[in-house]
């Protein structure tokens, strides 16, 4: 599903991430670990397309995501969903319309995109608050927004840097949960993350880098 | 039509009301550069007119010297009318000149009146034939008059060609700051636009993460353009409109003298629709630029 091949990255001559090969199969659940710096949302900003590595090879679901320009990577970034710390989340828009517009993007007629929603909004728990702005949710009820937005298409793989970095425990814990529920569906599931707590309750691959370098996995 | 296609209208219209201030500078923007457009168009429009029915009314004006007794004068108007260049001949007396100034600019009948008789000379008014009324012949012809009788003979075909010759460097004049005037406002709207963005860039960063084509991005901002430039357009051709009204109702007394016509042309069709064809093109090029903006900033 996801392999890389001597990939590299440099800013201004600094490794971001330095000669890394690794590969993870379809429906893994992966933690990529390690202190600040390390490289972990360098990894997971490749993986979706928003930079490009500097060497090497980057397969995702078979594609070479290093040599997509900007009309291909559209497409790739329909079978990625992304979850991020601070959620990004679209601050005029009610909770229907943040989950709904993956699907608007893909022009899904809106009785679909209605249905959709109900069912994802059931399945991370916000059921009734279709409505409401982000502001008016907690920091957890926001992740789970922004969770329901990167599965409700169904991708092949979830990308989440650090998405419980906001939250407390408790809260983590829901957003780990789903997270999981949606692995064992079958989608592949790449959480940067260097929450050690979280990383016992939930065990899982880790691949662990330290200055760029994957140290081990 | 696509399965975005309803999102992408919606989302089009949803901002045209969300943003509506600055659409409304977007679209007084267009206003303004087609309206400048507009009046520049009606005042060429009506000049060529002016040309036009100068062109056709092709006469000459041959002015008898004072001693020219009276019936030598019409015996020259008989002879004259014999010409096969000549399609009439007029003999307008001094009086009669008078009573015609008199009637086009009451102002001066007190003044000919001060000076007394002998200051308007006595003419033959000679309209030739369409085939002679060309420059050349028209020239060939007032040279022929040219003689003991007469003062001055003069017509009006060379001075309708100096006066085309500056019409047509207007024109000229008039394509280069139009298309400054344009280009600035095509910069003034890809301002207006960007703000747009600006203030909806969470959405629209957030659209690309998931997945949306340029064309999903930017066609709602074409459409929001085409329409802002549509709207300009046509507050543009109200403003020329309103302007034409008023300066006919202040000038129609010094229309027919200065134009040879009644009324003042407003804008023909052909023009109105090229000024929102042109309106609809600024309003894109300008959305057009300010999302390029930012789609090259965001990647």
């Amino acid at each position: 599903m996801i392999r890389l091949y001597h990939v590299s990255k440099t800013y201004g001559g600094q490794h971001a991430l330095d000669d890394v090969s690794v590969q993870v199969p379809k429906g893994q659940f992966a933690y990529v670990t390690g202190p600040s710096g390390a490289g972990k949302s360098t990894l997971l900003k490749l993986l979706y397309g928003a930079e490009r590595p500097t060497s090497g090879k980057l397969l995702v679901g078979g594609v070479d995501a290093s040599k997509l320009n900007g009309r291909q990577l559209p497409f790739l970034r329909r079978n990625i969903g992304v979850v991020f710390q601070d959620f990004k989340l679209i601050p005029n828009r009610n909770v229907y319309d943040n989950v709904g517009l993956a699907l608007e993007v893909l022009g899904t007629p809106r009785v679909q995109i209605d249905r959709r929603v109900r069912a994802v909004l059931n399945t991370v728990g916000l059921m009734g608050k279709e409505q409401r702005l982000p502001e008016a949710l907690s920091g957890g009820e926001q992740q789970r927004v922004a969770v329901a937005r990167a599965i409700i298409n169904d991708p092949a793989i979830i990308l989440a840097d650090e998405p419980t970095g906001n939250l407390d425990g408790a809260m983590a814990v829901e957003v780990m949960e789903i997270l999981r529920a949606v692995n064992l569906r079958g989608t592949t599931v790449f959480v940067a993350t260097h929450d050690a707590a979280l990383i016992n309750r939930f065990p899982a691959r880790r691949l662990h880098f330290d200055s760029g370098k994957l140290v081990s996995s | 039509m696509s399965g975005t296609t309803p999102h992408v209208l919606r989302r089009a219209l949803r901002s045209l009301w969300e943003n509506r201030s600055l659409n409304l500078v977007a679209s007084g923007v267009i206003a303004a550069a087609l309206m400048l457009a507009g009046v520049y168009l009606t005042v060429i429009v009506n000049l060529e007119g002016m040309v036009s029915s100068w062109e056709r009314d092709v006469h000459v004006s041959a002015y008898f010297y004072a001693d020219v007794p009276v019936d030598r004068r019409f015996a020259i108007k008989d002879d004259i009318a014999r010409l096969t260049e000549v399609a009439s001949v007029r003999y307008l007396s001094e009086e009669d000149a008078r009573a015609y100034l008199g009637e086009k600019v009451p102002e001066v009948s007190p003044i000919l009146d001060e000076l007394g008789e002998g200051v308007l000379p006595a003419s033959l008014e000679i309209t030739l034939v369409d085939q002679f009324t060309g420059s050349q012949e028209v020239g060939t012809f007032a040279e022929q008059l040219k003689g003991p009788d007469f003062e001055e003979v003069d017509y009006g075909q060379e001075w309708v060609q100096r006066f085309n010759t500056f019409l047509s460097l207007l024109q000229a004049l008039g394509v280069a700051l139009g298309a400054l005037i344009l280009t600035a406002s095509v910069f003034l709207v890809a301002n207006a636009m960007h703000l747009v963005i600006y203030t909806r860039r969470a959405e629209l960063e957030t659209m690309k993460l998931v997945g949306a084509t340029w064309a999903f991005i930017s066609t709602p901002f074409l459409i929001e353009g085409a329409l802002q430039g549509l709207f300009g357009a046509a507050l543009a051709v109200a403003g020329v409109y309103g302007l034409h009204h008023f300066l006919l109702l202040r000038l129609q007394d010094y229309l027919h003298l200065a134009l040879g016509s009644e009324t003042l042309a407003f804008l023909p069709a052909g023009h109105l629709v090229g000024l929102a064809a042109a309106g609809v093109v600024l309003g894109v090029l300008g959305c057009l630029t300010a999302v390029r903006r930012f789609w090259g900033a965001a990647a």
